[in-house]
């Protein structure tokens, strides 16, 4: 069954969409994050212009974050002091991100610097993530009761100033740290149309030393309103968001989610973070290769100037 | 009678009402016989005020489509319009089918240190979004006998649009060919001259193909009567594409109110969110 896309203007099977969303939504329940990272470069691969693929992207990501929210917030996962200081870097940061967007839309490299960050970020990420969680399994096979180590080590980062105390993540650390975070995850936001979560939830643990409990109702909090923001800026700036794309990531996202969440729970989680690593790898190499194939047609068209 | 009278009438009001269909000139229908020959050779230019007055119809000529436009809804999946109509025999019918002319940018990718960028860009101006040609006869036959001043191949038409910038010689030749090589993909430079099926020596049929992925605005369908290679009628009827419905609401909405339509889209998601998650918990 086809639909017209009336941002997108062209017309593509409800299905890919509803399965995309599935997918992405599944991703969601199983890992804690968006699949936004998954779902951007599927949707340009089908053919949605990459400007609308990231800003109807960013209005699936609200959704998600919010049905996370729901339940994070009950059971007292959120660090609503962390989650506001992320905040207000975010918002610089989304602000900045269209802005940007829309300069590289305008000089025609959107869509390469689009495949060049997802292809740095991904294979970092992924490789980090892989060693990571490739560690703790040997660890723990050799002695299972081996103790846990500190909570988290000690950086030059922690030395910087303007240090607040959040109770909730037991942590005193600079506020110029998370607001920093915040600020290229909302950059990131903006150009890739991700929520971040991939890049927040290490960068949380990894770099920041917050307890697992509390990283992903966080990171859903912060990720909701940049959502919010750079779905609103795009839509007033590049009018790029088409509600029916989604519309339908995000009612293929409510079925994939709960499904994901529940094979979580009966996953360890040092297995969990392998999956991961090993899909986000395999999205940064099929992106590569489209980076380094000879593309079928050398040309494309920009946006057509209608003229008065 | 009467219903085809009405229709005709419905006709020229709406193309009055768009007013597109170039040189709209008075109901005067020319008397056979009395028309100049085409104009042959010299350089070929699309603006040139037609031969022949484009009409509604013409005591020789009457031509109507299958839907008055093509309409671009939630389900629209490319169209196929229906051209059809009666001339005074003998003769030979063209019709070329013109999408608005709008600015076109070419973009061209390069290899850089291993990578595929754009590296290059070329604007032409005038380029229609759409260009399509039919002949009850093969098209070379046709214009080969002096016709060919008004009535474009799309190479011919394709000739006339100018490019933006200095670049030129070879390497505009290659964004040029660019240009085509991604309109055809998409579907908006049919390759093939399409068919014009004459039956009874004097009605014609032609199904013009419209792809999904269809620009908006007002085309132009003409349709000519050539008789030993010379125009003897021509009749130019706009045909609006837009999308209605659902779809237009949107894109309008998406268009002229960008912060508003933004909000909207918030909030439901926000909405879908929320409740999506609360059903699905409870199942």
């Amino acid at each position: 069954m086809e639909i017209y896309l009336p941002i997108a203007e062209l017309s593509i099977n409800v299905f890919v969409l509803l399965g995309l969303g599935a997918a992405a939504g599944l991703l969601a329940g199983m890992f804690g994050v968006g699949g936004g990272f998954l779902a951007t470069p599927l949707l340009i691969f089908v053919g949605i212009p990459p400007a609308v693929a990231v800003a109807s992207q960013a209005n699936q990501v609200i959704a998600n974050s919010i049905s996370s929210l729901q339940v994070q917030f009950r059971r007292g996962n959120v660090d609503l002091r962390m989650g506001l200081i992320l905040l207000l870097g975010g918002m610089f940061g989304s602000t900045a991100g269209v802005w940007l967007f829309t300069f590289l839309k305008r000089i025609g490299q959107i869509d390469f610097v689009i495949a060049v960050l997802y292809v740095v970020m991904l294979s970092t990420i992924g490789v980090l993530m892989l060693v990571e969680s490739a560690r703790t399994w040997l660890r723990r096979r050799r002695n299972p009761e081996a103790p846990r180590g500190k909570l988290h080590t000690h950086y030059l980062v922690h030395r910087l100033p303007l240090k607040l105390r959040f109770y909730k993540s037991k942590l005193y650390i600079s506020a110029l740290l998370p607001i920093g975070l915040g600020f290229i995850i909302g950059v990131l936001s903006a150009i890739l149309g991700v929520g971040g979560g991939f890049v927040l939830v290490p960068a949380m643990i990894y770099l920041l030393g917050m307890p697992t409990g509390v990283v992903i109702g966080t990171s859903n909090f912060q990720i909701l309103f940049v959502a919010a923001n750079v779905t609103f800026l795009q839509a007033a700036t590049n009018g790029t968001v088409d509600v029916v794309l989604a519309l339908l990531l995000i009612l293929g996202g409510v079925v994939g989610a709960p499904v994901g969440a529940r094979l979580a729970a009966k996953l360890p989680g040092v297995a969990l973070r392998g999956l991961m690593s090993a899909l986000i790898l395999l999205v940064a190499a099929e992106l590569l290769t489209e980076l380094l194939r000879t593309p079928s047609s050398p040309f494309s068209l920009a946006a057509r100037q209608v003229l008065p | 009678m009467m219903r085809w009278k009405g229709l005709w009438l419905a006709a020229a009001a709406f193309a009055t009402l768009a007013g597109t269909a170039s040189a709209q000139g008075p109901r005067v229908e020319p008397p056979p016989g009395t028309l100049g020959p085409p104009p042959l050779g010299g350089p070929v230019d699309p603006t040139m005020p037609p031969s022949v007055p484009s009409e509604d119809s013409t005591p020789e000529l009457i031509v109507d489509l299958s839907r008055p436009r093509v309409s671009i809804t939630s389900a629209f999946q490319g169209e196929s319009i229906l051209l059809f109509g009666m001339f005074d025999p003998p003769g030979e019918v063209v019709v070329v089918v013109a999408g608005p002319a709008a600015q076109e940018t070419v973009l061209r990718k390069q290899r850089v240190m291993g990578l595929w960028l754009n590296t290059g860009r070329q604007a032409f101006d005038d380029v229609p979004a759409y260009y399509a040609i039919a002949a009850s006869q093969p098209l070379q036959r046709l214009l080969a006998r002096g016709a060919g001043g008004e009535i474009l191949s799309l190479e011919d038409r394709l000739a006339t649009i100018k490019p933006v910038g200095e670049r030129g010689g070879a390497e505009l030749a290659q964004f040029r060919h660019g240009l085509v090589e991604v309109k055809r993909s998409e579907g908006l430079y049919p390759a093939a001259v399409g068919q014009v099926a004459v039956q009874a020596g004097r009605l014609f049929r032609v199904d013009l193909p419209f792809p999904s992925r269809l620009p908006e605005g007002v085309y132009e369908v003409r349709t000519y009567l050539l008789r030993e290679g010379r125009i003897v009628a021509a009749v130019s009827r706009p045909l609006p594409v837009g999308k209605v419905g659902f779809s237009a609401q949107l894109a309008g909405w998406a268009s002229h109110d960008g912060p508003l339509y933004g909000l909207g889209a918030i909030l439901m998601a926000l909405i879908v969110g929320w409740l999506g998650g609360t059903i699905m918990r409870r199942l």
